[in-house]
């Protein structure tokens, strides 16, 4: 009677999950190609990926924009969390539009930001509009800048589930203690602060958390808005890895090494948050 | 927990007791005229900074041919408003395939994650099998698994069973969502014991329990399902674009940025489009945030 229940997960899992993921561990010591074939070459694949120059440039780019991204959206998050925690008229579709671009698909975002970014795009008018520049930032088209400019997409489409999640805690933060630090008298900012943000500091680090395993993942905004250039210079890890191991005739051995490297950050990632939420609950 | 999007219940207006007010609270004090404005003032930044690239995107959309797509301020009311840009769309460039494609995608891929995440989350919440506990364990392991580690196997396996450029392939990979199966789990493990206890006792076997009983008290988080399955396959951009070599068979996500890149793209009528897949998702969300994302946050919460 249970193989009712359970037999249609696991022969969807199985086919798509589970042999995907031991033939992920076994691939990574081959030479297979995209094609077929392969033969166990040991740690190869492993070594020449420790040499391979590009990849850690991918690796460097991708910490970069965790390192930016990851604080930003955090910090941003939770402003705007307490920012429409109010009853205010009106504020109730404030958070319904704040909220929204968690559900435009990434994709159409970063055609949309395509045009945004661009030298006449919205960006750069209203800079210019503003008189705070005189020529056109090079967003795009700078390899300086191009990585920055993507990470304000993953900013724009990332704040919105950050913010909802934020704010979910924040409604269920007890108002007894707010109360009595008001009446000994200390201000709003010193209230948020020291009362209210180490209530929900959970889910600060659960936020961060969940930032940056979908930053390592970053693939739709350089892959549709700079495909990896101007040069390499916005080429990350998932972008190098769908490279060197989707097409056919390429390296599914090589990839799955590289696959392997990712969910070590993944894991990596996740460890740290489970080591600071037991940290923060002691 | 109380409705994050439509009602807040902490913050302003009672936070305070009634009484002299404390020294030293003067600015932002909740319900102060002065914390209003500022909060109203910020909100509208924060709003415009969401809205204005849509904005802008709508007015491109609307700008005839002869119309500069560049300046914004000044210029963000279209001089000559057309619809044009939109037939174009629909006309000269194949996103009304694209969305056939992507609303055929998202029926399966809805009805399959439904149906799983149904049965399975039913047998974890109220069937003890063996391997149960195990097989939890497992879930819990791989629901941190970014797709992409799996994605040069994954397609591999697909190609290996013939599905490499159906509408197949793209659905059943992704078929599973593991949030899914513990929504349903979570769902049926609130149903009362006694509720089963009185069915069992009218002679109720194991399917009509499961049907007539079980299923109709899960109704909301069916809801729930669907419509976060719905949102996630319109998303979806990285596998099916690898596993569908044929232009005619994308889904919206992939056949936009397709056609985006393509040098003849005029952007007027790609803005139109992008806005036209953006919609859907839209209004899902607007029609039902009210029931489904207090939920999805609860549950985030919940870990």
């Amino acid at each position: 009677m249970p193989l009712v229940f359970v037999g249609p997960v696991l022969i969807l899992q199985g086919t798509f999950l589970f042999t995907p993921l031991v033939n992920t561990f076994v691939l990574a010591f081959t030479d297979a190609s995209t094609v077929g074939g392969g033969s166990f070459i040991g740690l190869d694949n492993f070594t020449a990926l420790a040499n391979d120059g590009d990849f850690w440039a991918a690796v460097g780019r991708t910490f970069a924009y965790l390192a930016v991204t990851v604080p930003v959206i955090v910090v941003l998050s939770t402003s705007l969390a307490i920012l429409v925690n109010t009853s205010l008229r009106g504020s109730s579709v404030v958070r319904v539009l704040l909220f929204s671009p968690m559900v435009m698909p990434l994709a159409t975002i970063a055609v949309m930001f395509q045009f945004v970014l661009d030298s006449d795009g919205l960006i750069n008018e209203v800079l210019t509009g503003l008189q705070l520049i005189a020529e056109p930032v090079p967003f795009l088209s700078s390899s300086d800048l191009a990585l920055f400019s993507l990470m304000l997409v993953t900013i724009w489409k990332g704040c919105a589930l950050s913010t909802l999640i934020t704010l979910a805690a924040l409604q269920n933060v007890s108002e007894e203690l707010d109360e009595a630090a008001s009446l000994d008298g200390a201000g709003w900012l010193r209230r948020t602060w020291s009362v209210t943000l180490p209530q929900i500091r959970g889910t600060t680090i659960l936020v961060g958390v969940l930032v940056s395993i979908a930053v390592l993942r970053v693939f739709a905004e350089p892959y549709i808005i700079t495909g990896g250039g101007p040069g390499t210079s916005t080429e990350t890890i998932v972008l190098y890895l769908f490279q060197k191991g989707v097409s056919p005739g390429t390296q599914a051995g090589y990839a799955s090494a590289i696959s392997l490297v990712l969910f070590v950050f993944v894991l990596a990632a996740a460890a740290v948050s489970w080591s600071l939420t037991r940290r923060s609950r002691t | 927990m109380s409705s994050v999007l439509t009602r807040s219940t902490r913050g302003t207006g009672r936070a305070v007791p009634e009484g002299p007010p404390a020294p030293g609270t003067k600015l932002g004090r909740p319900g102060s005229r002065r914390e209003a404005i500022l909060r109203w003032t910020l909100m509208l930044v924060a709003v415009s900074v969401v809205l204005g690239p849509l904005l802008w995107q709508l007015s491109t959309a609307l700008k005839g041919a002869g119309e500069s797509t560049s300046g914004f301020l000044g210029s963000l009311v279209p001089s000559d408003p057309t619809l044009q840009n939109f037939v174009t769309a629909f006309t000269e460039i194949p996103l009304a395939r694209y969305l056939l494609n992507s609303a055929a995608i998202a029926a399966i891929g809805v009805t399959v994650n439904l149906v799983i995440a149904t049965l399975t989350g039913y047998a974890l919440a109220r069937i003890p099998f063996r391997g149960r506990a195990v097989y939890m364990a497992v879930l819990l392991a791989t629901a941190t698994l970014p797709f992409e580690v799996i994605l040069v196997s994954t397609l591999l396996v697909t190609r290996n069973l013939g599905l490499q450029d159906t509408l197949l392939g793209v659905v059943l990979p992704q078929g599973v969502a593991i949030t899914s199966l513990f929504v349903m789990r979570q769902a049926f493990r609130g149903i009362p014991n006694e509720l089963e206890e009185a069915a069992t006792v009218d002679g109720a076997g194991p399917f009509r329990m499961f049907l007539r009983v079980m299923l109709p008290n899960v109704k909301g988080s069916l809801a729930v399902v669907t419509v976060l399955g719905f949102l996630d396959s319109w998303d979806q951009f990285i596998w099916p674009l690898v596993i569908l070599s044929d232009p005619d068979k994308y889904p919206v996500s992939v056949g936009v940025q397709y056609l985006s890149g393509a040098f003849s793209a005029d952007q007027r009528v790609i803005s139109a489009a992008a806005l036209v897949v953006i919609l859907p998702p839209l209004l899902v969300y607007m029609f039902t945030q009210r029931h489904v994302f207090k939920g999805l946050a609860g549950g985030a919460l919940k870990g």
